[in-house]
């Protein structure tokens, strides 16, 4: 660091003084190119999670809370089997719909980005993707209700078909729903990155990988997969940061018997425990802080845009 | 070795090939010269095996290889923007057709680290084994695109314009190193080009091509010096063009005057419409009304400018019907003569010198056409 600075520093020196205005207006210029997103940024992410950090040592009353700091409420967490239950259940069900996401939406994106020649097919195959986003969240969330219920449209439809006697209970209200529910939503955004990545990869990588002998399934392997990595690190990025924030999905298609951390903050903030829920919300940062950095370890982005 | 026979191609319609017969031996150099829209990609490609030819068929020592799939032909395909694997390095983009062979992979790292080597030091390559795709020049890309192309030793390698992406100096290195190249390992090459002297410099054969048929297969002396059609003399920039009629005694009326034609020709018959070229070095200025030697032809011109090229001068001359002729100087030979701008001069060459073709059926028809 202290090397490049000085090789930096050294010619400046020897220059004329007027060169060294001209980088340092330019210097002024960037620094206020950057100052909205800075200023946005501390103000609306950065003092928000440090107030949060600071409030979940804060003392915990029953309808009131006050400044004494204290470890009484992240004891409360690691100590209560229910809290820790709830933590698991996220990672559970993240990493579930994640796979579940990863298997369905991979497949859809290689073969938007690959298999259809035609951009404008290609455009309005993903626009096709989107067309659930132009509902409410909550409509499509109520709307598996009918579908996967003791009466619903999957069951009365594998009855009639005659693959199953008798309806199936553990379709609504248990933690599959809140699966099915969660891929459906967020399945598009693995979609859209990994079918624009594929989409870049030059068919004539391909063909140069037939014309080697290569056989199909390494070609994927060796070429097509590699080369859409940066698009699946995108999509489950986005993926994960929704998915361990959710607490709509699973109160609405669990019948409160899911309760993923976000569930817990949304109680925990409703009974006025506030020092509580910026525990769960420190420890749901975290998570998604880890995750985040560690997808990124895979590929290095900046090198793809 | 190589035996392309009545390949056509079409593309709704369209015949990008039309009817395409070509036998090539074993290690030649061929150049396959063609304007864009020629078919000489398709062709490429329908060899290469990414496209199925509509009509006819390709065998490669004596296997018909229609049904064969691109991987399985030992046809070698280094195409036009390289397709190098942008997430490997140079030493995995060349090991790539050794190590994933479907049929015949070669397991053993340390042969696959030998014949990397190898052909990496041919292409002159060996010190940039570990390096990123992103960190090499036009001309680095070029040479690794050759070496993983020919590590696993096609029978054949088929080059779609090689030289179109690098600059002048370069193609002028890599030219000799293809040459190099192919000297040593003795594979047969098939060079793809739009570029007349690319092909003439590569190729022991050059193949002319134009809408999807073959003009001329020949030596690169005799495409250049005896162009098989007016069409050929077209694409080696390097002829003045004229149409005319030939008048029964030894002369060729064009629109710019009538020339004495080679005497091979004489006995063309009255009014035949004929289609002539002059090689752009083979006229000579002199000034007007100068006697012609008995041997010589002449057209009148007005002198417009010149052009400077280093070796070469360029000196441009307007004819009595506003076509533009050239007429090239190579400096070594004899210092530039200074023209006047505007002024007549006699434009003269050797009568034998003079090509003259059947006017093209095209121009016929239409002929046949206006007459009626």
């Amino acid at each position: 660091m202290s090397t490049t600075t000085q090789a930096e520093v050294v010619p400046m020196a020897g220059e004329a003084a007027s060169s060294g205005r001209a980088a340092r207006r330019q210097a002024l210029g960037s620094w206020m190119l950057l100052a909205p997103g800075v200023i946005w940024m501390t103000l609306c992410l950065v003092l928000p999670m440090l107030m949060m950090i600071y409030v979940s040592f804060w003392t915990q009353h029953t309808f009131s809370i006050d400044s004494t700091l204290t470890l009484d409420s992240w004891e409360a967490f690691f100590s209560t089997p229910t809290y820790l239950d709830s933590l698991l259940t996220t990672v559970r069900l993240w990493f579930i719909t994640l796979a579940l996401i990863l298997a369905i939406g991979y497949p859809v994106a290689v073969f938007i980005g690959l298999f259809v020649r035609n951009k404008t097919l290609q455009t309005s195959l993903l626009v096709l993707c989107v067309v659930p986003f132009w509902t409410s969240f909550l409509i499509r969330v109520v709307a598996w209700r009918p579908m996967l219920g003791t009466e619903g449209a999957v069951n009365i439809i594998l009855l009639k078909l005659g693959l199953i006697q008798q309806p199936i209970e553990a379709l609504l209200f248990t933690q599959y729903s809140v699966v099915i529910g969660m891929v459906q939503i967020y399945v598009v955004f693995m979609v859209g990155p990994v079918a624009f990545m594929v989409s870049r990869i030059d068919r004539s990588l391909i063909e140069a990988a037939r014309d080697l002998g290569a056989s199909t399934a390494r070609i994927f392997f060796t070429i097509i997969l590699p080369l859409s990595l940066p698009g699946i690190v995108v999509g489950s990025i986005f993926v994960s940061v929704m998915v361990l924030g959710e607490f709509a999905t699973p109160s609405a298609l669990s019948g409160g018997k899911v309760n993923l951390l976000g569930n817990i903050i949304v109680t925990q903030v409703g009974s006025l425990k506030w020092a509580f829920a910026s525990v769960c919300g420190v420890i749901l940062t975290v998570l998604m802080a880890v995750t985040v950095v560690a997808l990124l370890r895979i590929v290095n982005l900046r090198r793809e845009i | 070795m190589l035996e392309i026979a009545s390949v056509t191609k079409r593309y709704g319609g369209q015949a990008a090939l039309d009817g395409i017969s070509l036998s090539v031996g074993e290690g030649a150099y061929l150049s396959l010269l063609g304007p864009s829209g020629s078919g000489k990609s398709t062709l490429l490609r329908v060899l290469a095996g990414y496209e199925t030819p509509d009509a006819g068929q390709v065998t490669l020592d004596g296997r018909n290889l229609n049904a064969v799939p691109a991987h399985e032909r030992g046809i070698g395909f280094v195409s036009q923007g390289f397709a190098l694997f942008p997430h490997l390095s140079v030493f995995d983009n060349v090991a790539f057709g050794l190590r994933y062979h479907a049929h015949k992979p070669v397991r053993d790292s340390a042969e696959t680290r030998r014949r990397v080597m190898e052909t990496l030091e041919m292409v002159g390559l060996a010190d940039y084994v570990q390096r990123e795709i992103q960190q090499l020049s036009g001309g680095q890309k070029q040479r690794v695109a050759l070496a993983r192309t020919l590590v696993v030793r096609p029978r054949l390698c088929l080059l779609d314009e090689p030289l179109g992406a690098l600059d002048a100096n370069l193609r002028q290195r890599m030219t000799v190193e293809l040459r190099r190249i192919h000297a040593a390992l003795g594979i047969t090459f098939f060079h793809v080009t739009g570029n007349e002297m690319e092909a003439l410099a590569m190729g022991d054969r050059v193949v002319v091509l134009d809408q999807g048929r073959i003009l001329q297969v020949d030596a690169p002396d005799t495409v250049y010096n005896r162009p098989s059609s007016i069409a050929v003399a077209r694409f080696l920039n390097r002829y003045n063009l004229f149409s005319g009629r030939a008048d029964g005694q030894g002369g060729i009326a064009t629109a710019a005057g009538t020339v004495a034609a080679p005497r091979l020709c004489e006995q063309r018959q009255h009014a035949e419409n004929v289609d002539f070229c002059i090689r752009i070095d083979k006229i000579r200025v002199q000034p007007e009304g100068e006697a012609l030697a008995e041997d010589e032809a002449a057209l009148m011109a007005t002198y417009i400018a010149s052009e400077f090229s280093g070796a070469i001068i360029t000196h441009l001359f307007r004819l009595a019907d506003e076509r533009v002729v050239e007429v090239e100087n190579h400096l070594s030979h004899r210092r530039p003569t200074e023209y006047d701008a505007g002024r007549r001069y006699s434009l003269v060459w050797p009568r034998d010198e003079g090509l003259v073709f059947p006017a093209q059926a095209v121009t016929r028809e239409a002929t046949a056409r206006a007459a009626a």
